[in-house]
């Protein structure tokens, strides 16, 4: 009897139970908090370096409408943040990566939020959406996978990460002494949305 | 001027395929070292590539104008006639440069210690080739 009831149970012990926000009733806005962060991890051929934008002064809201007849989601809203506020925790690196990314003529980088495969509603869930980044003067769209997490009914967490590549910008990945040191082409973009749902 | 070009030219080779091994090879074994040279105190977009590689072939014709122009002053046999040439060059051109250059820019004393070892290295090889060579 007792094994019955821990097999009955056993599927609603297995998952973690996720605050839920209810039904949702389009449209959600959320408010990006401060925690929000852009990460960038790259390699050369003798390190590699992890550059990040820690934190996000800009009170922007993103906007979720549902698009008809699909699960899709579409999103209004962006991110825009100071490329000099990157970080690469060496600051020879540092100064290198603003250099790269034409800080002077380009001060901003800015990820603009164009779609989701669907809304978010459960804990790790993993989704895939729509960006275009503007970068350096070029603005690429790119398909994103997201995780969502849920820490509470107040913070959400939406994690996109994508590859891209310093050409997709048209930029010449940094090259020193003839060529003997390079920067790889490619480069992992990690943006952490931290927001809560304005009710 | 044949006793200055063939030397030089014969130098810049033999500089070339030595300084480059070793930074190629420095770089793969001490990546550490290496690392401050992704400031962007350097040029970074390769448009200077060419003359970077030209370096030995410059520092050489420099050098042999130089040694045969003063080669008389140099005495004993080839190996210390081109060790002394090699210590003149460092005392009376790099150790100046090294100076203002370490004091002028924001780069570590590590960096400027091996660009001046590495230019003494570059003079003494080729003194040694100028002592055999147009002795």
């Amino acid at each position: 009897m007792l094994s019955v009831l821990v097999f009955a149970l056993l599927p609603l012990l297995s998952f973690k139970t996720v605050p839920s926000h209810g039904p949702a009733k389009y449209p959600i806005s959320w408010i990006l908090s401060k925690a929000c962060s852009l990460k960038v991890n790259g390699s050369t051929n003798i390190n590699k370096f992890n550059c990040t934008i820690p934190d996000y002064p800009l009170p922007d809201t993103l906007t979720f409408s549902k698009e008809k007849n699909t699960a899709s989601i579409r999103i209004s809203g962006a991110m825009v943040l100071e490329v000099k506020n990157f970080d690469c925790h060496h600051p020879i690196m540092t100064a290198d990566l603003r250099k790269t990314l034409k800080v002077k003529e380009f001060p901003k980088i800015t990820v603009t939020f164009i779609s989701l495969s669907k809304y978010p509603e459960h804990d790790n869930e993993n989704i895939t959406g729509t960006v275009t980044i503007q970068l350096a003067g070029a603005t690429r769209r790119f398909e994103v996978d997201y995780r969502f997490t849920q820490q509470n009914d107040e913070t959400l967490t939406l994690i996109g990460t994508k590859q891209v590549n310093f050409s997709d910008f048209n930029i010449t990945p940094p090259r020193k002494l003839g060529g003997m040191i390079k920067t790889d082409n490619e480069l992992s973009v990690e943006f952490i949305l931290k927001a809560r749902i304005l009710k | 001027m044949k006793k200055i070009i063939l030397p030089a030219l014969l130098a810049g080779t033999l500089l070339f395929i030595l300084s480059y091994s070793v930074l190629y090879f420095g770089i793969r074994c001490f990546p550490e070292l290496f690392m401050d040279y992704n400031s962007p105190l350097f040029n970074s977009d390769g448009n200077r590539d060419a003359l970077f590689y030209m370096h030995p072939f410059i520092i050489s014709f420099a050098l042999s104008w130089f040694w045969d122009r003063f080669k008389g002053l140099f005495k004993g046999n080839f190996l210390l006639r081109g060790l002394e040439f090699g210590f003149v060059y460092g005392i009376v051109a790099l150790l100046p440069v090294m100076w203002i250059t370490f004091s002028a820019l924001d780069i570590s004393i590590l960096m400027v210690l091996s660009w001046f070892f590495y230019g003494f290295a570059q003079a003494l090889t080729a003194g040694l080739l100028f002592a055999k060579i147009n002795p």
